[in-house]
């Protein structure tokens, strides 16, 4: 059939790159595969044709991959629901920024990203990489080529290989009727599915981004410890890898707070970590290569810990792809809401991670004998020594993590039927907070020691100043943020104050000239604040919307239940802790309802308001995602923050019945100007006729007859003082009145008469009968101390920079000393 | 005994703790008369009853909402959720109920639904309610 109005020469372009671009992914592959036996080669006679080859591959690879991504965004951009893609992930009403969070809300447009990212890296890689080029450049070609292959969407052996981003409405749902029409994008595809409305946030845009980011940064020191293992350059690969390995904790780590911070503004669950497997997927990774990062530092220092080292590195690369498995196969089906549907391609990402695993397993084997060991034990005094340990802690923590979020994968191994703990966050919290606890302490005496050696008289001294102190300000801090109710919290909140307080001293010294300590320090801090404002805000956090109207509500009914949801009705104050709350209006705005919420916090003393102000939740109802779908509203303060989200709204039905004049009284009067009439508690002040009123959109003629005039009405009851304007409009010698509606006061007026007999107007008063009120049900709660999390999360970044700049340096440094030396032995294998 | 044994030893009890941990806080999906039984939280996977009436009063009180649900055995049971009743409840084709047996009623701390697509033939989509406190 021939089908009108579809642009297929836009996914044929699509596909063509698809395809080219993976070919191009193997010739890098293979060409800086054979490039670095050309270097290490000792009888090579000097020209680098593999190397040359393997950059133009890479050029070529790299623009295809960038035509995708073109080519996906003019079929988004330019509705093309005849595609696959644009149908599910986007509509017509989106906003354009939005249009980029469709981009990545697919499979498909994810794994894109991921490979946009190591391109980037890659050409950042040719360019500063010198002699690791080949061999690191090989390890990401190779990666490279598994991410494409998930673009493929071929069958190869009758083994459906990837899944194409530019697959056709039609060819996914063969069975549906309306392809039996051959206009069936003019007549029933008209509008795509839409993006999910909770991804319609602006830490859509940049969260997913940041997070592909930093999964795709941890190749990069993966890449560096294979090529020193293959080149046997087993002690040098840690210099060059250890700013990269920095950058990737650094990103990684922005991109999960972003993904909490979009948890925290846009999912109504109340709260940034929820122990949900996608959230703990992303976090195994960064775990391991953060303990990774402390045993390279104490090598490159102290000669220790090579092994340990060289294995977390090699797993933390491991771990992303095990993570990708876990939230890409389909495999936490019943676990999670959170996670992607099967694209039928859990078989490829089980073979990514076996080949790397091969690699890296094949490498330490046949190296081993060559790997340095530590020359002697450690001593107790010793930084290296309790680094280790750290590294250790943070490793113990991710396999608890992965123990318990692998579940679902240990039911398909063994085909069990395990579900995981019924008390999820309290499984996960109860070894969590032990090994933070135990990382922070870490992360704070530890500064009080040295490399190698430290004099334990110095030593025991400093660590008992800083401790006196730490304990003097934990007690203000448990007193001042009410966290003594739990003895653990209370160690923690000293854990945190210790950290602070010990890396603030070293800090110091970084101000008075040791500047390359800096970053550590700020690092630690950031990381001290941030657990501490997870902590205080998760253990803290308030409930303020309980119902205190203390009706009993059946038999079912038991003292317990607190209630948390409160139904306000539309005009009516409600008295909510110190707060009391008003919903005064609703505004439409695209698919979401607006509802403004108004809070005043009245002084008990004179009855004065001392704070007021609107927040603005809202919610959509969603046919297509599943019913209502609502967005809190948070006021922001320095020291906590007032969070309010809608649970419940009428249905459009009752919406709608409720707009209807059968709800209303409409009273009629005849006034003049200046009078004063009461309804309902309002007293309505006519104030002044308004000769020419204009109305919007509707032109008046006055050679055709045309009239509009409009009766001023000054509008006073306890919710406030109001005015408005309704007219009296003669369009082409038809009565029109256009009515006015005061929301606040659930009142509308209509201007229906010039009675001149009398010089006196007729106005009707409509006032909404009460029962048929609008209402809402909401939920408010007290987020004290959170901005700390946000606050520490910044602080770790920028102590990350210090760092990735200070190990850049020392690396470049050495380079361009060893270059001088070896000058006439340039091959450093 | 060297001291980098004594820190495999910690480690190696640790990693063993952690794995029984995960082993022993770890639940099965199970029914109606074991809740019963065993009265501790437990994971139930059950169907709607759509012939039985729904109750759900948002202006009696917005944080109650009961229904009737059968589990794999057939076996019914009146459940009880203690928060706003959550959107398209009636179309589910299957519920995971975490929650706890108490006198007959059971009460639910976390609603999983699974309900048809409506776009794609065969595929599921899954959403979670929470109880507004846990049990």
């Amino acid at each position: 059939m021939q089908f009108t109005g579809e642009h297929l020469w836009l996914g044929k372009l699509g596909q063509f790159f698809v395809v080219f671009s993976f070919g191009m992914a193997i010739l890098t592959t293979l060409s800086y595969y054979f490039s670095v036996r050309e270097e290490l080669d000792p009888n090579r006679k000097g020209n680098f044709s593999w190397k040359l080859l393997a950059r133009s591959a890479f050029l070529l690879h790299a623009i295809s991959l960038v035509g995708i991504i073109a080519c996906m965004f003019t079929l988004i951009y330019n509705h093309y629901f005849e595609y696959h893609y644009a149908w599910e992930h986007s509509s017509r009403a989106l906003p354009t920024h939005f249009i980029i969070s469709c981009f990545w809300e697919g499979q498909e447009g994810s794994f894109l990203l991921w490979g946009f990212w190591q391109i980037v890296l890659g050409s950042i890689l040719i360019w500063k990489a010198k002699d690791w080029e080949s061999g690191v450049m090989t390890v990401i070609g190779l990666s490279q080529v598994f991410v494409c292959s998930i673009l493929l969407g071929v069958s190869i052996f009758g083994f459906q290989v990837g899944s194409s981003p530019f697959i056709l409405t039609r060819m996914v749902m063969t069975e549906a009727p309306i392809f039996k029409d051959p206009n069936y994008l003019s007549n029933f595809l008209t509008d795509g599915r839409g993006l999910n409305p909770l991804l319609q946030n602006y830490w859509m845009v940049i969260h997913p981004p940041t997070l592909f980011l930093g999964f795709a940064s941890m190749i990069v020191p993966f890449a560096y410890a294979i090529t020193g293992l293959w080149t046997s350059r087993v002690k040098e690969w840690i210099s060059p890898a250890l700013p990269w390995a920095l950058f990737a904790v650094m990103v990684l780590g922005t991109g999960i707070v972003m993904g909490s911070a979009w948890a925290y503004e846009a999912l109504n669950f109340g709260g940034f970590w929820q122990w949900d497997p996608v959230e703990n997927a992303s976090i195994l990774p960064w775990l391991i290569l953060v303990a990774a990062v402390h045993v390279m530092i104490s090598y490159k220092s102290s000669g220790q810990s090579y092994i340990t080292a060289t294995i977390l590195v090699l797993s933390s690369f491991i771990l992303v792809e095990y993570a990708s498995y876990l939230t890409r196969s389909g495999v936490l089906q019943n676990a999670s809401v959170h996670a992607f549907t099967d694209l039928g391609m859990k078989y490829q990402l089980i073979f990514f991670i076996l080949v790397f695993l091969g690699i890296s397993l094949y490498f330490m084997v046949s190296r081993w004998k060559s790997l340095p060991s530590s020359p002697k034990e450690e001593s107790l005094y010793s930084r290296e020594f309790w680094m280790f340990i750290g590294s250790i802690v943070l490793t113990l923590s991710c396999l608890q993590i992965m123990a318990t979020t692998s579940i679902p994968v240990f039911n398909e191994i063994f085909h069990t039927q395990k579900a995981p703990p019924v008390d999820l966050v309290g499984h996960y919290n109860k070894w969590q907070i032990l090994f933070v606890f135990t990382i922070i302490i870490l992360s704070a005496f530890s500064q009080f020691l040295k490399y190698q050696k430290t004099n334990t008289r110095v030593f025991f001294l400093q660590l008992g100043i800083y401790l006196v102190v730490s304990i003097l300000i934990t007690v203000g801090l448990v007193y001042l943020t009410h966290t003594g109710f739990n003895t653990m919290f209370v160690l923690l909140d000293f854990a945190c104050t210790f950290s602070i307080v010990s890396n603030a001293r070293i800090l110091a010294d970084a101000f008075n000239g040791k500047m390359k300590l800096a970053g550590s320090a700020i690092a630690h801090i950031g990381f001290a604040l941030l657990i501490l404002g997870a902590l205080v805000a998760a253990s803290t956090r308030k409930v303020i919307s309980v119902n205190t109207t203390g009706l009993s509500y059946g038999p079912s009914w038991t003292t317990k239940n607190a209630q948390e949801n409160i139904l306000i009705y539309k005009g009516e104050p409600y008295q909510m802790s110190n707060y009391k709350v008003t919903y005064l209006s609703d505004s439409v705005s695209g698919p979401d309802t607006y509802y403004k919420i108004n809070y005043q916090k009245i002084d008990p003393t004179n009855g004065r308001s001392i704070e007021n102000f609107d927040l603005y939740p809202n919610a959509q109802i969603n046919e297509k995602m599943g019913g209502l779908i609502a967005s809190p509203s948070t006021r922001h303060y320095w020291f906590q923050d007032i969070y309010t989200h809608i649970s419940e709204v009428p249905g459009a039905k009752e919406r709608e019945a409720s707009q209807e004049d059968s709800t209303y009284t409409i009273n009629s009067y005849q006034v003049k100007p200046g009078q004063k009439i009461e309804v309902n508690k309002t007293e309505i002040t006519v104030s002044e006729l308004v000769r020419n009123a204009q109305v919007k959109d509707i032109a008046i003629n006055p050679e055709k007859n045309d009239l509009a005039v409009g009766l001023k009405l000054n509008l006073e009851s306890e919710k406030g003082k109001f005015t408005t304007e309704p007219i009296f409009l003669i369009k082409n010698l038809n009565i029109l009145p256009i009515e006015t509606k005061v929301d606040e006061l659930g009142m509308k007026f209509r201007f229906t008469k010039i009675i001149p007999e009398t010089g006196s107007f007729e106005l009707q008063v409509l006032s909404k009968k009460p029962g048929k009120r609008d209402w809402v049900i909401m939920k408010a709660m007290i987020f004290p101390y959170i901005n700390f999390l946000w606050i520490g999360t910044l602080i770790m970044v920028i102590g990350f920079l210090f760092s990735i700049f200070r190990r850049n340096n020392e690396w470049v440094h050495s380079q361009s000393k060893g270059s001088k030396k070896k000058n006439k032995t340039p091959i450093p294998a | 005994m060297k001291r980098v044994h004594i820190i495999l030893l910690v480690v190696l009890a640790l990693a063993i703790g952690v794995l029984v941990s995960t082993y022993s806080d770890s639940s099965t999906y199970s029914n109606f008369a074991k809740a019963k039984s065993e009265g501790e939280l437990i994971h139930v996977i059950g169907k709607l009853d759509k012939e039985k009436q729904m109750e759900y009063n948002p202006f009696k009180d917005a944080n109650h909402f009961s229904f009737y649900a059968k589990d794999k055995d057939g076996q019914e049971c009146k459940v009880v959720f203690d928060g706003t009743k959550p959107q398209d409840f009636e179309r589910s084709e299957q519920l995971v109920l975490t929650g706890k047996m108490e006198s007959n009623v059971f009460h639910a701390e976390k609603i999983l639904m699974k309900c048809p697509s409506k776009y794609t033939n065969d595929h599921l989509e899954i959403t979670e309610a929470r109880a507004i406190k846990p049990i």
